[in-house]
This record gives structure tokens, sequence and C-alpha cells, in this order.
């Protein structure tokens, strides 16, 4: 992406005036790393949104709240009892892209490989989304990755934090990233939230990525778990029902078939790990 | 000024700089245009970590960032390390265990150590993997490397001085 000018706003209010203003002509920039490799024909301002005091993790109540600008390694650096977000992160690219690449920037323009839209999706996150007034809007993951969420800051609203609810006890999650290489983008991302009650599944959260167009959750395979016994079979079974609501992309040197087996049994892992976190695994 | 010119200022190896630049030059050209020709140049997309330096601290990609973006910031290059004539505990290492081919890879591999050892304590394999995990060496296989990145670690994490630096380093 060319870039005609750059600023520094020092507040969350005169970013968004400034964006504002500039219109199609501005883009937030956070870490930056994904502006490299954006074309657009005409160069746009960017505006820095990393000196607005977005770079926090704290807990608020029932959440966890991840200022939008926060670099990724901060996330994965951190530890402590029902937060499962470190897992993910380690496993985006390599440590000098996560010191830079930052919460907001993977999600505000999802790319099909982007590995958090999977994960706040079956987390069931709150982004917090500033519009301008003392509030802001809290939008949950659902609605703000039912389509490209860049649409939505195309007005000059600002994406402020990320609320993730902290697990409950009998509450687990469970994550896996395929890939060739440590490194490499993802074959196919997955992600499982599941609720266990008297040694049942209460309700799952259960979300794709990478392999389909877009991210998403997968309904068949929710619906397929609850009231189930958290077993090794009921994961295969749900699992395999995947392709209902995703159908898979074949990649470079893999067929579509290969890449639905390759989500199966991410998805029988994702569950399984998250049935062990769910009866307290605590790294 | 020409049109399009901007300044950008920043610590630069422990002093005040202030550089003319564009709004999108990558930080890594700058550098090499102004003379730090120890950071490398290998993909431009920031996969291969030749161009690694440090910015408050963190091993960040020259080449994936905006010269812009370290207003005010501290940035650390291969050359605030040592020199050929006084090399740095990590690159004395690296050349005693001959873990050095071409070359290309060990400014950035030498300053993702650097950035490691300025921020963990523990620095067992594991951390280790994790903060080298974005440099690649296309010649040595990695073993070598390995190897004399290791002897730096156990020497640190045993708290003894680095051999014939008088102990430079190894006071914390
Ligand atoms: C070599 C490489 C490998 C990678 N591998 C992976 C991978 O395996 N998995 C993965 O998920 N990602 C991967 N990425 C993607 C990387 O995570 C993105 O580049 C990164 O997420 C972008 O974050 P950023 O902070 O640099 O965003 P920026 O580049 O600053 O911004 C990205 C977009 O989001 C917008 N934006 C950013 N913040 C906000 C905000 N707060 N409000 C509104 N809009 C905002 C910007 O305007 C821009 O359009 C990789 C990137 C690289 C370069
Ligand atoms: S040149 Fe920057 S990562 Fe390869
Ligand atoms: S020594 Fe040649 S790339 Fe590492």
């Amino acid at each position: 992406m060319k870039l005609r000018e750059f600023v520094r706003p020092s507040t969350l209010k005169e970013a968004r005036a400034v964006l504002r203003e500039l219109g199609p002509k501005g883009m937030p920039l956070a870490g930056g790393t994904a502006l490299h490799f954006m074309r657009g024909r005409t160069p746009v301002t960017a505006v820095d949104i990393t000196r607005l005091g977005l770079s926090y993790i704290r807990r608020e109540g029932d959440f966890f709240e991840i200022g939008a600008a926060t670099p990724l390694a901060d996330i994965q650096r951190r530890r402590g009892p029902r937060w499962a977000m470190h897992e993910i992160c380690r496993r985006i690219s390599t440590h000098q892209i996560r010191n830079v690449s930052t919460i907001g920037g993977n999600i505000c323009r999802v790319f099909p490989w982007a590995d958090l839209p999977v994960v706040l999706l079956a987390m069931n996150a709150r982004m917090l989304v500033y519009t301008g007034g003392k509030k802001r809007a809290e939008v949950p993951a659902d609605d703000f990755f039912a389509s490209q969420p860049a649409g939505r800051f195309a007005g000059g609203d600002i994406l402020a934090a990320v609320r993730i609810p902290v697990l409950k006890a009998h509450h687990g999650f469970g994550s896996v990233k395929a890939s060739r290489t440590a490194a490499a983008f993802s074959l196919v991302t997955v992600a499982a939230l599941l609720e266990l009650e008297g040694g049942r599944i209460a309700s799952a959260r259960v979300a794709a990525g990478s392999a389909i167009p877009f991210p998403k959750r997968l309904r068949s395979v929710e619906a397929a778990l609850a009231g189930r016994e958290p077993s090794a079979e009921t994961f295969r079974a749900a699992a395999a029902l995947a392709a209902g609501d995703a159908r898979w992309i074949g990649q470079e040197g893999m067929s579509a078939d290969y890449v639905r087996e390759l989500a199966e049994v991410s998805l029988t892992d994702a569950l399984a790990r998250a049935a062990e976190f769910a009866r307290g695994r605590n790294d | 000024m020409r049109k399009g010119t901007r300044s950008v200022s920043f610590t630069l190896n422990g002093e005040k700089k202030t550089f003319a630049t564009r709004p999108d030059e990558k930080l890594l050209d700058l550098l090499r245009r102004e003379g730090y020709r120890g950071s490398k140049y290998g993909c431009g997309q920031g996969t291969c970590g030749a161009c690694t330096v440090i910015m408050d601290g963190r091993a960040v990609y020259g080449c994936l960032l905006y010269a812009m973006q370290a207003e005010g910031r501290e940035i650390r290059t291969i050359e605030s390390v040592g020199t050929f004539e006084r090399p740095g505990e990590v690159q004395n290492e690296l050349a005693a265990a001959g873990a050095v081919q071409c070359g290309y890879c060990i400014p950035g591999i030498v300053m993702s150590a650097t950035a490691l050892m300025e921020s963990e304590k523990d620095l067992s394999d594991e951390i280790a993997r994790e903060y080298m995990d974005g440099n690649l060496c296309r010649c040595t296989g990695y073993e070598k490397i390995w190897l004399a990145l290791r002897r730096v670690f156990d020497r640190r994490a045993g708290g003894s001085p680095a051999p014939g630096r008088s102990g430079k380093g190894a006071k914390k």
C-alpha cells in the first residue's frame, strides 16, 4: 500500500476525527505489518493508532479486556488461570511479527488465513468499537465476523478493545492450527469452547477458518455435541458433520478431500483439548 | 524540502538522531541508506529475519516497519553489539563454533538472541526457540548456531562472565 502521509494522533478522539475527514484516503495503522502487502491504487494516509493507550490486558469482572493495539507477543506471554489466548498467539507467524502485529490488526480486516477470528468466534468475544461517544459500542463476535469487518471501520470508527469471557470452572477451550511449518500460514484453524455439566456437554461453540472463504461457526457440529458425553466417539462423530457447515477448499498440493480430513482430525483434537481444559488443565 | 519528504527522530544505538524520510520508507531501507549496513535485506516480506533490529527492547523486522513508526523509539542495530575488531559475546561464540557460513543471517540471529537475553531470565530451549523462530539460515542447518547460542545462554544462567570480555554483559 502506498502511503502519502503518516500522522500520529495522540487521542482516540483525534484519531477518529482525522480518519473521518480522510475517508477512503485514510487507514488506521497498528502494527502496519499487513499494510505492506495490501494493494490499493491510491496512496493513503496512515493514521498511527499505537500511541493512544490501546495496548493492555486487564481483567474486568467476567472479562479479560485486551486493548486493540496490544501486540500478539504480549497476549502470548500472559499466563493465568482461565486464560487460553496464549496458545493460538504462539502459533502465529514468528517472534518478530508477534512483537509488532496487534490483535486489532488481525481481526479488523480479516484475511483468509487469519487465526484470531476463529478463536474469538468460539470464545464468544465482544468487540468494543469507538464510535465517538462516551460509551464504546459492544459488538458480539457473531455480528462482527458476519462479514468483512473492515466495512464497519470505513467511516472512521476504531476498534478499541476485545473482551473475552473469563472461562468458568467446567468451561474448556481448545484450538488447533494445522500448518506445514511452524511459521507458515494456516491450512486449517479450528477452535472449540465446551461447557461441561454433570459429565455432559451443556453447550458448545465451534468455529473454523483458513480452508474456507471466511471464518465461521460450525453449527451442525455444535448441535451434535450438546447433551452428549465428552468422549472421543462423540468428538469424532460431531467433527464428521463439519462438511455440512463448511465447504473446504483444496490448497496447493492438497485436494479438498484431504483438507476436509485434516479439518475433521483437527476438530477432534481441539474438542479433546477443550474437554481436558474443562476438567482442570491448568497451563 | 522535496515534496513527500518527512523527518523522523529516534534513538539509534544510544544516540538521538533525526533523518529525512518518506511516509512509506521502510526502517531497513533508511538504516542501510544511512550507512548501517549490518542489517540485511533478505526476503523483504517478514519471513527470513536478516533485517532484525531491536525496537524498545523487542526484536522486530526492519523490512516490515515504516521508518515513521520508529518516532521516539529506541532502535538498536547489530552495529551496537560489536565490531570486527571487538566482537560481542554471541558473535565470538558463533565464530568459535564455526556457525557462520555466508553470514547473511547472522546479524539478525545476534539481534534476536540479544533481545532474548535482555528480556528473559529463563533461557531454556523452549523459550529460546520461541525467540529465535523468526530467523532463517540457509547455510548451516542451525546445529552450530544453536550450539554457540546455548554456550552463551548457559553461561548467563550460570552467572559466569564471558571469556575475554572482562565480564561485560554478565553483570546483571
Ligand atoms: C510473514 C507474515 C506471516 C503471518 N502469518 C500469520 C498467521 O499465520 N496467522 C495469522 O492470523 N496472521 C498472520 N499474519 C498476519 C498478521 O498477523 C497481520 O499482518 C496482522 O494481524 C496485522 O496486524 P497489524 O497490527 O500489523 O495490523 P495493520 O497492518 O496495522 O492493520 C491491518 C488492517 O487492520 C486495520 N486496523 C488495525 N487496527 C485497527 C483498529 N484498532 N481499528 C480499526 N481498524 C484497524 C488497518 O487499517 C488495516 O486495514 C502474518 C503476517 C506476516 C507479515
Ligand atoms: S528481510 Fe526482513 S524478514 Fe526477510
Ligand atoms: S550462514 Fe548463510 S544464511 Fe546463515
